[in-house]
């Protein structure tokens, strides 16, 4: 309750500043909180928001998908065979580090403006995000119950499925996370850079055509979407792991599991 | 509720473990010239529904003996021997944790499962056997009530206390029935109180089946409290220098145990062998 309250004071001191700066540089530069949500409303009722939103968001889910689900299957797969692992390394690292936006010109290349270049991008930026954290996360599974479960005889079925698969799924849900806006930002990159749909397109064409109003619509309903679907994660983490002590996210870093 | 076994005296004549000139030796590293020795020539048996407490000086490799009887741990060289069988020497070339549910192990740290509920745990080693049947289970849940965790059953670990969980990880190595049970100074991290409760509990269930138990510990007292035999061991590289048999009759009142006849006179002279190991200069 009190978290609410001060939430709320927070949102009033951002849209105070924000009405403020408005005031000072002047609406044509940046355009009042109540003439952003007069624009975001006829945006609402003609539908033109919600043609733009769809775009990216299907970009964004179905390249969460594409890239989310083997990053996420992968390093269980590749978890016993060191060597291969060793030989992957390198290749793994360069393909992580590697800026994905400047392969939007590739994907452009070979799958044109559309959806799918904007799919491309998002998968190759979240797979390798999901991979290193789902990895990090079974490296990270409690050796000694491992021990302690060998020693009671359990086999390496029962080991995977009692021990590694339950230890590992907070990493799963973390990389997915830590993706998730990645998958929204990512596909906005890609469409600012080329698109004739979507909300990064929207906002390039706000700015093309001088609708600061506009532009700012499609920030702001980036920042909800990426809200919704934080929560939307956050519903289904509590769902699958009741088992942990409640807390904050602070807190839960600090419980060793 | 389960009802204790008469006083049986433990079958002398056959050791149901034995130890033989173990030694381990944990290889040379940067820095370090000669691998470091922790065991060298370590015997000893154990007989058939025996409580068996070992005490070293720490870093005496008291948990390595443990491991290498459990077989987590490989030995560089001698055999151990289980029911005049030999499960592991020199030439064994895979190791066998447990040896088939023979030889449970209660660590340190109670190793529960975050994600699984008090009851989950302590049945899974059952169904890791695939013995979880009914009489297990209603064997499960009288070791339950009597380590005093009814109630607690549908709890996650972290929702219990530091003495429950030990009681837990006791009672399921206890509900899988394995002949031998090593201990590794189970009760370590406790307060004095809560030690005191384990001690008894421990005693409690130890009576309803009469488990062959090697329990390793610093603390004399609770070696004492527990064992029918002591054992101490040397410095590293550690060996068996010396053996005290504990007559205080059982069931024993852990609470009055020090007041006990004979019991100072023990503990003063397994203080003194443990004295004459500690380090020259401390």
């Amino acid at each position: 309750m009190r978290i609410a309250v001060q939430r709320i004071v927070i949102l009033a001191v951002i849209l105070a500043s924000w009405q403020g700066a408005s005031l000072w540089f002047g609406a044509q530069w940046i355009p009042a909180p109540v003439a952003t949500a007069r624009a975001l409303w006829l945006q609402v009722q003609n539908g033109e928001l919600w043609y733009h939103a769809r775009f990216t968001l299907s970009a964004a889910v179905i390249g969460f998908l594409i890239g989310g689900i083997p990053g996420a299957v992968l390093p269980f797969l590749i978890r016993r065979l060191a060597t291969l692992r060793a030989i992957l390394d390198p290749y793994l690292i360069a393909g992580y580090g590697a800026p994905k936006v400047a392969l939007t010109p590739l994907f452009i290349l070979w799958f044109g403006i559309g959806l799918e270049s904007k799919v491309a991008l998002v998968a190759s930026v979240v797979f390798f995000l999901v991979f290193f954290i789902t990895l990090a996360g079974l490296d990270s599974v409690d050796q000694k119950l491992i021990a302690a479960a060998r020693v009671f005889g359990a086999g390496p079925a029962l080991i995977a499925r009692e021990i590694i698969w339950p230890g590992a799924i907070p990493y799963v849900f973390t990389g997915l996370r830590v993706a998730a806006p990645y998958a929204i930002g990512t596909a906005v990159v890609g469409e600012l850079i080329s698109s004739n749909r979507g909300l990064g397109y929207s906002i390039q064409a706000a700015a093309t055509n001088f609708e600061p109003a506009k532009l700012f619509v499609g920030v702001v309903a980036l920042a909800g979407i990426v809200l919704i679907l934080n929560a939307v994660l956050d519903f289904c983490e509590k769902r699958l792991l009741s088992w942990r002590p409640t807390g904050g996210i602070a807190e839960r870093a600090q419980t060793s599991f | 509720m389960l009802k204790p076994v008469s006083d049986i005296a433990p079958d002398r004549a056959e050791p149901l473990l034995e130890v033989r000139d173990l030694a381990r030796t944990f290889g040379a590293r940067d820095g370090r010239a000669a691998g470091l020795n922790v065991i060298e020539g370590l015997s000893l048996a154990v007989t058939e529904g025996e409580f068996v407490t070992v005490a070293g000086p720490s870093g005496s490799g008291k948990s390595t003996l443990l491991n290498m009887i459990a077989q987590t741990d490989r030995p560089t060289a001698g055999t151990i021997r289980l029911r005049g069988k030999t499960i592991m020497d020199a030439s064994t070339s895979t190791l066998t944790p447990g040896w088939h549910c023979q030889i449970g192990y209660v660590t340190q740290e109670d190793n529960l499962l975050p994600w699984r509920r008090l009851e989950e745990n302590i049945l899974l080693p059952l169904r890791a056997q695939r013995r979880l049947d009914d009489a297990a289970r209603a064997r499960a849940a009288a070791l339950i009530d009597t380590a005093g965790l009814a109630g607690f059953e549908r709890f996650y670990p972290h929702e219990l206390s530091g003495g429950m969980r030990k009681r837990a990880s006791l009672v399921r190595t206890l509900a899988y029935d394995p002949p031998v049970i090593l201990m590794d100074e189970p009760f370590g991290a406790l307060d004095a109180q809560t030690r005191t409760e384990l001690h008894a509990d421990l005693l409690r269930l130890w009576s309803l089946r009469r488990k062959t138990i090697i329990f390793v510990t610093h603390d004399i007292t609770e070696a004492i409290a527990l064992g029918d035999r002591v054992l101490v061991l040397s410095r590293a590289p550690a060996r068996v220098i010396d053996e005290f048999r504990v007559d205080l009759p059982r069931p024993r009142d852990i609470d009055g145990l020090i007041a006990a006849p004979g019991f100072a006179r023990l503990y003063e002279s397994i203080r003194q062998a443990l004295a004459r190991q500690a380090p020259r200069r401390a």
